[in-house]
C-alpha cells in the first residue's frame, strides 16, 4: 500500500511539474501584468510542436531542441505582448480580455494549420526505468521533474537576483511608482512575456515528450495553469510552485484510489476545498 | 455525296455525343468519417481507400450496370468522431450533395447517431470499422456493416486468452464506450469458462494520455495479464507506461493498430510481445493476392502503410459496385439496397470474409471477417493463429436481439 502510494505520488509529480511550469508562466504575466493570458495553453502547444520539428528536422536532440523552441517562444511573446496587448494597456480591462480569448483561438488556428491535426508524440532516448525500494522511476518522468526545477530555479534567480528582477518586481509592486524612477516599463513587459512564453514552450515540449501534443490539448493546459494560479495564489510564484504539485498529485491520488473518472473533478474539488479555507489561495497574500 | 457525307458526320457526332453522354453519369459516393481527432487513425486511411477503390474502378472503366457507365466520384467529409458533427455531415451529404451512397464510418458514436436516422432517408449506408453491436442489431434494412460486432471478437479473444493459461486478468480501457464493454462482457463470459477472473476494471478516456494513476493500481493487485480495450493511441500510452512502470505481465489488446501508429507513442522495445485479439483484418500472411496488393497500392499512393482495419472501407466500394450492377443501374437506392443482401463477397475484398448462406451479407446487414491473434515480435505485428468463431450462431444470437 505505501508503495502504492509513492508510485502515485511520483506519477503526480511529473505531470504536476508541468503544470507549475505552464502556471509559472501564466503567474508572471498576471501578477507583474495584471492580464489574464488565456493563449498561453496555445503557445505552450506551438513550443511542443516546435520542439517536435526542431528534433526531428535537425535531429539535435530533445533539450537542444526545447532550448531552441524556447528562443522562438520567447519571440512569439514579444510579438504577443508588442502588438496585442501593448496598444491596450491602458485601456479598460474587458479589452485585454476579449483579445486574450481571441489570441487563443488564433493562435491554436495558426498551429493547427501549420502543425496539422494529428496528434505528436515527442521521441526521446530517455527509457531507462531505475526501481527505488519497489517504486518504478522512468527516466523521463525523473528528467521532466528536474527539468521544471531547473526552469523554476532559473525564474526564481532572474526575479530576485538580478537587475531586471528588481525591475519586474517594482512594476508589479506599484507602476506609476516605478515608472517614476525611472524603470521602463515596455521593457519589463517585454521581458515579463518572453519568459512567460518562453516557459510555455518548455512546458509544451514537456507535454510532448512525457503525453502527447494535438490540437485542444492547450486549452485544457491553460484551465489547468490557471487553477494552479488560483490554488496557489493570484500572482504568486511559490504558489504556482505548491499549486501545481499539489494539483498534479491530488489527480494522480484521486484517479488511483478513488475514480479515474472523476480525476479532474477531485483535482477541482481539492481547489474548491482550500479556496474556502484560504480564498488568497495557499500562498497568496491577504 | 456531300450530302450523305455530312449526314454520316451529323450520324457520329451524334453517337459520339451519346457516347459521351453515357461516359459522364456519376455515382456520387458520400464518406463521412473521422479525418482528424481521436479517430482520425481509423477515419483517414478508410477515407483514404474509399478514394483508391473508385480510382481504381474509373481506370477500369467505371461500373458498367444496364446501359450505363458510371464514374465515381467521392466527396469526403470530417465528423471529428463526434455524433452531431456526424449528423450535420451526413445531412450536408444527402441534402446540399444529393448523396445516395454513404460509405466510411469508422467509430461507434458517429455512426451510431447516424444509423438512427438513416431508416428514414432515402439512402444506402455501408458501415466499416465501427464495432458497436447494436449498429445492426435493429436490422435496419438500409444499413449494412463490413466490420463484425467487438463481441463477436471478444468470445473468441476469451477462449484464448483462457487457454493460454491466465487466470487473474486487470482490464483497463476505454469502458464508457458501448463496443469496448461488449467485447469485455463477451470476453468475461469465455474466460470465465476456462476458470478466468476480471480482478480489476480501470477507464480511461478517449483524450486521456496519462494512465499511469490506473497502472499503478492495478499492478498492486499482482494480475497474470493485462487487456488493453481503447483506441490506438491511449492503448499505445498504456503499453508503455505499463513498461515505465515495471510491469512484465503479458499484455493483451483489441486495438487494431498498425505498427506505424504504435511506434509514434511507443518504442519497439516497449511493445514487444504485445497481443491484438482482434478480426483479422489486413494481414497479408492470413489473406490472399488481394491484401499484398492492396498495400502496395496505398503505400504508394499515400506513403504510409495502410491501418489494419481500412480495407473495411475499400470493400464496401467494391459491394456498392456488385449491387449496382445487380441492379442494372444506380439511380434507385432502394433497388441497389436490395441487391447488397444478394451480394457475394466481390473477387476484389481483401478481407477474409466468412459468409452467413452464401452471401456476404446475414440478415442483420452484417458481415463477418476471421478473428485472429497477433503478436508484437521485433518492430511489427506477426500472425500467430485464427481464434475459433462461429459466424452463424452470432447472426442467429444477433437476430435475437432485435426488438
Amino acid at each position: 500500500m505505501i508503495i502504492e502510494i509513492l508510485q502515485q505520488m511520483l506519477n503526480g509529480l511529473a505531470i504536476g511539474s508541468v503544470y507549475t511550469v505552464i502556471a509559472l508562466g501564466l503567474t508572471v504575466v498576471f501578477g507583474i501584468l495584471g492580464i489574464a493570458h488565456f493563449a498561453h495553453g496555445s503557445v505552450a502547444m506551438s513550443g511542443g510542436y516546435l520542439t517536435y520539428l526542431f528534433g526531428e528536422r535537425l535531429a539535435i536532440g530533445f533539450f537542444p531542441a526545447m532550448a531552441l523552441a524556447m528562443l522562438v517562444g520567447a519571440v512569439i511573446g514579444l510579438l504577443i505582448e508588442r502588438l496585442a496587448y501593448r496598444p491596450v494597456r491602458d485601456a479598460p480591462h474587458i479589452n485585454a480580455f476579449i483579445i486574450a480569448l481571441g489570441l487563443t483561438m488564433m493562435v491554436e488556428g495558426i498551429n493547427l494549420l501549420t502543425f496539422g491535426a494529428d496528434q505528436v508524440v515527442i521521441q526521446t532516448p530517455y527509457r531507462g526505468v531505475f526501481n527505488v525500494g519497489g517504486v518504478a522511476v522512468a527516466e523521463l518522468r525523473l528528467l521532466v521533474i528536474l527539468t521544471a526545477c531547473t526552469l523554476i530555479g532559473v525564474v526564481a534567480l532572474l526575479i530576485s537576483r538580478t537587475k531586471t528582477g528588481k525591475s519586474i518586481r517594482a512594476v508589479a509592486q506599484n507602476r506609476p511608482a516605478a515608472v517614476l524612477m525611472g524603470v521602463n516599463v515596455n521593457r519589463v513587459s517585454a521581458i515579463v512575456f518572453s519568459v512567460s512564453s518562453a516557459l510555455g514552450a518548455a512546458a509544451g515540449a514537456l507535454v510532448g515528450a512525457l503525453l502527447a501534443i494535438a490540437p485542444g490539448v492547450g486549452e485544457g493546459l491553460a484551465v489547468k495553469g490557471f487553477a494552479v494560479l488560483i490554488l496557489g495564489g493570484l500572482g504568486s510564484i511559490p504558489g504556482a510552485i505548491v499549486g501545481g504539485l499539489v494539483l498534479g498529485v491530488s489527480e494522480s491520488l484521486a484517479a488511483g484510489f478513488i475514480s479515474s473518472a472523476y480525476k479532474d473533478v477531485i483535482a477541482f474539488m481539492v481547489m474548491i476545498v482550500v479556496l474556502l479555507f484560504r480564498p488568497e489561495g495557499l500562498l497568496g497574500k491577504r | 455525296m456531300n450530302k450523305l457525307a455530312r449526314s454520316i458526320a451529323a450520324a457520329g457526332a451524334a453517337l459520339a455525343c451519346l457516347g459521351a453522354a453515357a461516359a459522364d453519369k456519376e455515382l456520387l459516393i458520400g464518406v463521412n468519417d473521422s479525418l482528424t481527432g481521436p479517430g482520425a487513425v481509423y477515419g483517414l486511411p478508410q477515407a483514404n481507400s474509399v478514394q483508391m477503390a473508385a480510382d481504381e474502378i474509373n481506370a477500369a472503366g467505371g461500373i458498367k450496370a444496364g446501359g450505363d457507365v458510371y464514374k465515381l466520384r467521392v466527396i469526403a467529409n470530417d465528423d471529428k468522431a463526434n455524433p452531431t458533427e456526424a449528423t450535420n455531415s451526413v445531412r450536408k451529404l444527402i441534402d446540399r450533395d444529393g448523396v445516395k451512397y454513404l460509405l466510411g464510418f469508422c467509430c461507434s458514436g458517429p455512426t451510431s447517431a447516424v444509423a438512427s436516422f438513416i431508416e428514414r432517408e432515402n439512402a444506402l449506408m455501408l458501415v466499416g470499422n465501427a464495432a458497436e453491436r447494436a449498429i445492426t442489431a435493429k436490422g435496419i434494412p438500409n444499413l449494412f456493416r463490413t466490420r463484425p460486432p467487438a463481441d463477436f471478437t471478444g468470445a473468441a479473444a476469451g477462449t484464448f486468452v483462457g487457454k493460454r493459461g491466465a487466470k487473474n486478468v486487470a482490464v483497463i480501457g476505454s469502458l464508457d464506450v458501448g463496443f469496448y464493454t461488449q467485447y469485455l462482457e463477451a470476453f468475461e463470459r469465455e474466460f470465465a469458462k476456462a476458470g478466468g477472473k476480471i480482478v480489476a476494471k480501470e477507464t480511461f478516456g478517449l483524450k486521456d494520455r496519462d494512465m499511469t494513476p490506473q497502472l499503478t493500481k492495478v499492478r498492486a493487485l499482482n494480475p497474470d495479464a493485462l487487456l488493453v480495450l481503447g483506441y490506438v493511441e491511449p492503448s499505445a500510452f498504456v503499453y508503455r507506461q505499463a513498461t515505465e512502470l515495471g510491469m512484465k505481465i503479458p499484455r493483451y489488446g483489441f486495438t487494431s493498430g498498425s505498427e506505424e501508429q504504435f511506434l509514434r507513442v511507443a518504442t519497439s522495445e516497449q511493445m514487444e510481445g504485445v497481443w491484438d485479439l482482434r478480426p483479422t483484418e489486413l494481414t497479408v500472411e492470413a489473406l490472399a493476392d488481394n491484401a499484398k496488393t492492396y498495400v502496395a497500392n496505398y503505400t504508394k499512393r499515400f506513403g504510409t502503410p495502410p491501418s489494419p482495419s481500412s480495407p473495411y472501407a475499400y470493400d464496401q466500394v467494391y459491394v456498392l459496385k456488385q449491387a449496382v450492377e445487380r441492379a442494372g443501374s444506380a439511380e434507385d437506392p432502394k433497388k441497389v439496397t436490395a441487391e447488397v443482401r444478394k451480394v457475394t463477397v466481390p473477387k476484389e475484398a481483401v478481407m477474409k470474409y466468412l459468409p452467413v448462406g452464401g452471401t456476404m451479407f446475414d440478415v442483420n446487414g452484417q458481415a463477418y471477417t476471421s478473428n485472429g491473434a497477433f503478436q508484437w515480435q521485433r518492430g511489427k505485428w506477426v500472425y500467430v493463429s485464427d481464434l475459433p468463431s462461429d459466424p452463424a450462431l452470432y447472426s442467429e444470437f444477433l437476430r435475437g436481439l432485435r426488438k
